[in-house]
Order: C-alpha cells, then sequence, then structure tokens
C-alpha cells in the first residue's frame, strides 16, 4: 500500500476581475493511502471543490506538487483519467438522456467494449436502485435518484480511485443514509480508495478512516475522526449568549472570568458565545452558571457535551461551521420515488 | 461489482494505444450522439427555432413577389420564369443555418454550468473530441433543418404551383443542404467563442441575433447583386453570406455555377478556420 495522492504544497490562486486574486487554496499538503476512506471536511469556499477539481485534473494548479498513482496531473492526466471516478458537486447527468444512456454514454467515453457496457449499467442500475426508472428522462428523477445515477456514472469505468464532491449535499435524511451504506459497501467490498468532500459533520465522522479539516483554503487539523476529537481531551461546554448590541462586551468580559475557573482548560470565543473545554464539563457547567449568574450576565442557553467534529472545527479555526444549505435539488417536475 | 476483487486495473491499454484514429472517431462520434439525443428529445425546440425561416419563405416572399417583379419588369426585360421566392429561398437558407449555429454556443453554455462538461473532461478522450463532436452534431441538425426548408418550398412548389425552378433536381438541393450544414458549423465558431468567453447564455443568443439580419440583408441573399444600392453592393462582397447566396442561387434558378460554389466552399474554409480556432483556444483553456 502506499500514498495514492500526494499533494505537496498545494496552491490555487484564482485571478478575478479588477486585478483582485482569490488564494482558494493556499499551501495544502496531504497524502491519500491506496484503499483509505478520506474525507475533507469544510465550509462553503473552504477550498474543497477547488482541491478535488485539480486532482482530478479538470482544473489547473498554480503552483505544488499533486500525484495520482505516482502521475503528475500536469503531465500524465490522460493516465490519471482512466483509473479514477467523479462524481461533482453540479450532478452532471445530462437531463434529456434517460439513466441508461447517461451510463452507456459513459462507458463509451471510456472506450469499453459494448458487452461490458451493457453488464456494468445493467449492474449499475440495479445496484443504484434505477432499474425501474432507467429508461426515462433523467430530467424527471427526483434529487436523490440524480445523485446516485451521477454516482452511478463515476463507476462505470471501475476506478481505482472515486473522488466525490460533496455528494448528499440537498439531500433527504433517508436518501443520505442510502448513499452512506453504498459508499461503506464499494470501499469495504472493492477496498476502493475514495476521497470525499462534505460540509456535514455527521458524514465526514461516519464515513471517513482520516479526514483533513479545511478552512480559508488552509489545512488547519488532519487525522481519524475519533483521534481529531480524542485531541480535545475535556468536555465541551457552549454557552450562548443574547444577540444584542452588547454583545462582543459582555462575549469579553464572560471569556475573562470563566478562564480564571479552576477546571478550565481552554475557552474561546465563537460567534455565538464562548465554547468552554474542561475534564469534568458536569461541574464546571454548574460553575460557569453561578459565575455569570452573580456577575448579572444573562445566558441564553448552555450545554455541555462530547466533543464532536463541530468542536474539532471550532478549536481551529475559531468559528463554528455553519452549513448552507443548498435547497433540496432542483427537482423540476420530478417525482419522489 | 462486488465479484470483482481489489485493486480494479483499468481494462485499457492507456499508454500507447494502438486504436488511436478509431478511437478518435468513436470519441467524436460518441459525442455527437449526445447531442443529436438530445435534440431528439426537444422536438419542440427543433420546431421552433424553424419558424422564422418559415415565415419569412411562406409570408416575406408573397409580400415582396410583386414590388420584386414590378422591379424587374420595369427595367424592360422579359418577365422572370420564377417567383422572387426562389431569388429569397438560398436567403433564408442561410438564415436557418446561421440561426441554428447561435444555439451552438448555448448548449455549450449549459454544459459547463450544468457539469456535465466536467463529465467529458474527467473522461480519458481529448478533448478536441468533445468540440469536434459537438460541430458534428451542429452540422447535422443544420443540415437538417435547411433539408426541411428546401423540402417544405418543394412542396408549396408542386401543391401550390410556386415558382422555383430547382434546376439541379436534388442533387441540387443536397448540395445547398450541405453547404449550409458546412457553413453553419464555421459559424458556430462565432457562438461557441462568445459563449466561452462570456460563460452566459444571453451575451451568446444577443450576438448572434445581432449578426444576423445585419449580414443577411447587407448581403446578396435577399436580392440578386445588381438590384442592391451601391454601398450595400460594397459591402456585401466582403460579406461571407454573400459568396454562399450566390452559389445557392445559381444551383436553383440555372445551374451549377462552379466559380461561384468554389467561392463559397474558400468563404466556408477561411471562416471556418478562423472562427473555430478562436472557439478551440477558449475551449482548451477551459480549467486552465
Amino acid at each position: 500500500m502506499g500514498a495514492i495522492i500526494e499533494v505537496k504544497n498545494l496552491v490555487k490562486v484564482f485571478e478575478g476581475s479588477r486585478q483582485e486574486k482569490v488564494r482558494a487554496v493556499d499551501d495544502v499538503t496531504f497524502s491519500v493511502e491506496e484503499g483509505e476512506f478520506f474525507g475533507f471536511l469544510g465550509p462553503n469556499g473552504a477550498g474543497k471543490s477547488t482541491t478535488i477539481k485539480i486532482i482530478t485534473t479538470l482544473l489547473a494548479k498554480t503552483g505544488g506538487k499533486v500525484t495520482v498513482a505516482g502521475y503528475d496531473v500536469e503531465k500524465d492526466g490522460a493516465e490519471i483519467r482512466h483509473i479514477i471516478g467523479y462524481a461533482g458537486q453540479s450532478v452532471g447527468v445530462d437531463g434529456d438522456l434517460t439513466g441508461r444512456e447517461n451510463l452507456t454514454l459513459m462507458g463509451h467515453l471510456y472506450h469499453l467494449s459494448k458487452d461490458i457496457i451493457d453488464e456494468r449499467v445493467k449492474e449499475l442500475l440495479k445496484i443504484l436502485q434505477l432499474e425501474e426508472a432507467a429508461d426515462r428522462r433523467s430530467a424527471t428523477y427526483s434529487g436523490g435518484m440524480r445523485r446516485r445515477l451521477d454516482l452511478g456514472t463515476g463507476l462505470m469505468n471501475e476506478p481505482r480511485i472515486l473522488f466525490l464532491d460533496e455528494p448528499t449535499t440537498g439531500l433527504d435524511p433517508q436518501t443520505r443514509n442510502a448513499v452512506w451504506e453504498y459508499l461503506r459497501r464499494l470501499h469495504k467490498e472493492q477496498g476502493m480508495t475514495i476521497f470525499l468532500t462534505t460540509q456535514y459533520m455527521e458524514e465526514a465522522d461516519q464515513l471517513c478512516q482520516r479526514l483533513a479539516i479545511i478552512d480559508k483554503g488552509k489545512i488547519v487539523a488532519d487525522g481519524s475522526p475519533s483521534k481529531l476529537k480524542a485531541d480535545i481531551g475535556a468536555d465541551v461546554v457552549t454557552i450562548k449568549l443574547p444577540q444584542d448590541a452588547q454583545f462582543a462586551a459582555v462575549q469579553e468580559r464572560a471569556l475573562g472570568l470563566v478562564r480564571k475557573l479552576p477546571g478550565v482548560v481552554r475557552a474561546a470565543p465563537f460567534d455565538e458565545g464562548l465554547s468552554v473545554h474542561a475534564p469534568d464539563g458536569g461541574k464546571t457547567l454548574l460553575d460557569i452558571v453561578r459565575l455569570l449568574d452573580a456577575e448579572k450576565i444573562t445566558v441564553k442557553q448552555i450545554a455541555v457535551a462530547q466533543p464532536s467534529l463541530d468542536e474539532v472545527f471550532l478549536l481551529h479555526t475559531g468559528r463554528q461551521m455553519r452549513i448552507e444549505e443548498v435547497k433540496p435539488a432542483a427537482r423540476i417536475g420530478g417525482r419522489r420515488r | 461489482m462486488a465479484k470483482r476483487s481489489r485493486p480494479v486495473k483499468p481494462k485499457v491499454n492507456i499508454k500507447g494505444d494502438g486504436h488511436a484514429g478509431s478511437s478518435m472517431l468513436s470519441e467524436i462520434w460518441w459525442v455527437a450522439w449526445r447531442n443529436l439525443k438530445k435534440l431528439t428529445r426537444n422536438p419542440f425546440l427543433l420546431f421552433f427555432s424553424l419558424m422564422m425561416p418559415l415565415i419569412w419563405l411562406v409570408l416575406f416572399s408573397q409580400t415582396f413577389s410583386a414590388v420584386f417583379s414590378k422591379s424587374a419588369s420595369a427595367s424592360g426585360a422579359p418577365p422572370l420564369p420564377y417567383d422572387y421566392v426562389a431569388v429569397m429561398l438560398p436567403g433564408i437558407a442561410v438564415m436557418t443555418s446561421i440561426q441554428s449555429s447561435a444555439q451552438s454556443g448555448i448548449g455549450m453554455v449549459n454544459d459547463i454550468d450544468s457539469g456535465f462538461m466536467d463529465k467529458f473532461f474527467v473522461a480519458p478522450i481529448r478533448r478536441s473530441s468533445v468540440l469536434v463532436g459537438k460541430l458534428l452534431a451542429d452540422g447535422l441538425r443544420i443540415m437538417g433543418q435547411v433539408a426541411i426548408v428546401l423540402g417544405i418550398a418543394a412542396l408549396l412548389t408542386v401543391v401550390a404551383g410556386w415558382r422555383i425552378p430547382f434546376a439541379t433536381g436534388l442533387p441540387g438541393a443536397l448540395l445547398i443542404i450541405f453547404m449550409s450544414g458546412a457553413f453553419g458549423v464555421a459559424f458556430a465558431g462565432l457562438s461557441n467563442t462568445v459563449a466561452l468567453r462570456t460563460k452566459n447564455t444571453e451575451s451568446t443568443m444577443l450576438v448572434s441575433l445581432t449578426l444576423t439580419f445585419p449580414l443577411l440583408f447587407l448581403s446578396t441573399a435577399m436580392l440578386p447583386k445588381a438590384l442592391l444600392p451601391q454601398w450595400v453592393q460594397d459591402f456585401s462582397s466582403v460579406n461571407p453570406v454573400s459568396y454562399l447566396a450566390d452559389a445557392s442561387r445559381s444551383i436553383i434558378l440555372t445551374g451549377y455555377d462552379w466559380g461561384a460554389i468554389g467561392k463559397a466552399f474558400l468563404t466556408i474554409f477561411i471562416l471556418g478556420v478562423v472562427l473555430n480556432a478562436a472557439a478551440a483556444i477558449s475551449f482548451r483553456s477551459l480549467g486552465k
């Protein structure tokens, strides 16, 4: 085994209009092992899609070095494209073609023989539960069906590495679970290397063996979800303060007070209040309530929890990750199963 | 799928493919197949894109017919053995071709927006195949549309007594269809260049629409050169549309004028190379 994807000091600068340059990916280094389920977790605009597009040869990089299975993305694009599958964020299926036609077309673009294509299409339609809808125009599919079809087009060539850019954004919970289940099977039964980007903490937690948290073009933390959470080494007390005119002043005063409490490992402000790490969360919560009450600081909400990836993100970026929920994928004239 | 063990090797010989030529043709064909399939799924689009040329064919030709025969007889020449619509038909064929070629860029923008273009780009095919396949489909579509226009003209000649000579019969008509298709493909380069530069359907549509009518009226597409005002005559001789219209007109009215036909193909060739090279450069730089 060994690294199948190696990314060293990757930089991507977009030349915006009026000379403004956007550093979408800023000196990113990581690698993915063969057979690994790897994830990129980060908010919108963090640089996830840009990175995945560079690795899949869809986008040229500004600097750094990227190799896939030993092939250089710049020089050996064709070789890389043979061994990867990709399902993008903007479901790239042709709505005018049926599900079967979409898959068949991809098979031909991979220069597969007709027999192999027919066999693969049949298999994929079955696995992706699209058999009934196979001969309907994919524009009539529900968002979840389109996602699955898109995934299918990325699997026609039986790729060694599958790249998925936010594969469940905009899906309802059941469909999301079904996609997760299928991805787990692909990984487990075929040992496929999977590289996924997501803005869902839960998705990263559930699926990925290892993940990198990316924010503003930089990797701020990486490791297995359990290691990242364990690194916090404490319970997390989240205090939300009223969002009024005094918010900033109150937040600063509360921060100063809480930091002095015994048993508090660290305390950090975030956009809705404070996040406090303490080994004994229950006791610290009571201490905080008493202290803030004595100081006449109103608390909107206070809770103690085991650390989740939310806290990991907060710890490394000083912000809570917000998911800009995309409306359930366009389902124009679509039906739900 | 489940029966396969890991890791899966690519099925194709990825280096030094011995069938480079045939694989390229296959790529082009499947890209074209996809674009043609889309057409069959949108028959209304096909129909409505023919509305304008057909309105010109059946309405405008009748309106202008009287004016044309008056001006023709005023010059003292014997009455013409054909109707004005016969003079105008080549112009309508070119119009169909230009208008239809404008759709090429629209499809391009849609594919980029929808993410479908990424599917093409992530597949191990040549980028040029994506563009050439698209142009092939465009060419076939345009030929189909021009064939329908000529077919309706022929039908009205038989049924409604229109006087269109069709001097060279079916082979001549096929030549016009082919020329119009080729011209459309050449002209699609403009639409695609604008599309790739702006990535915006409105701009793409606008540029093509804005150009269509000046190009048609400042050419010999609607009237023979002798009947045009001097300044329009001057402009028409540098207007590619004129060369196409002159060639088609000879084919319909009198017989093959190989000089004119040669000029038409030369025009198509030059225009095609220039415009499509511009489009190809923009296309290559997608994602770069």
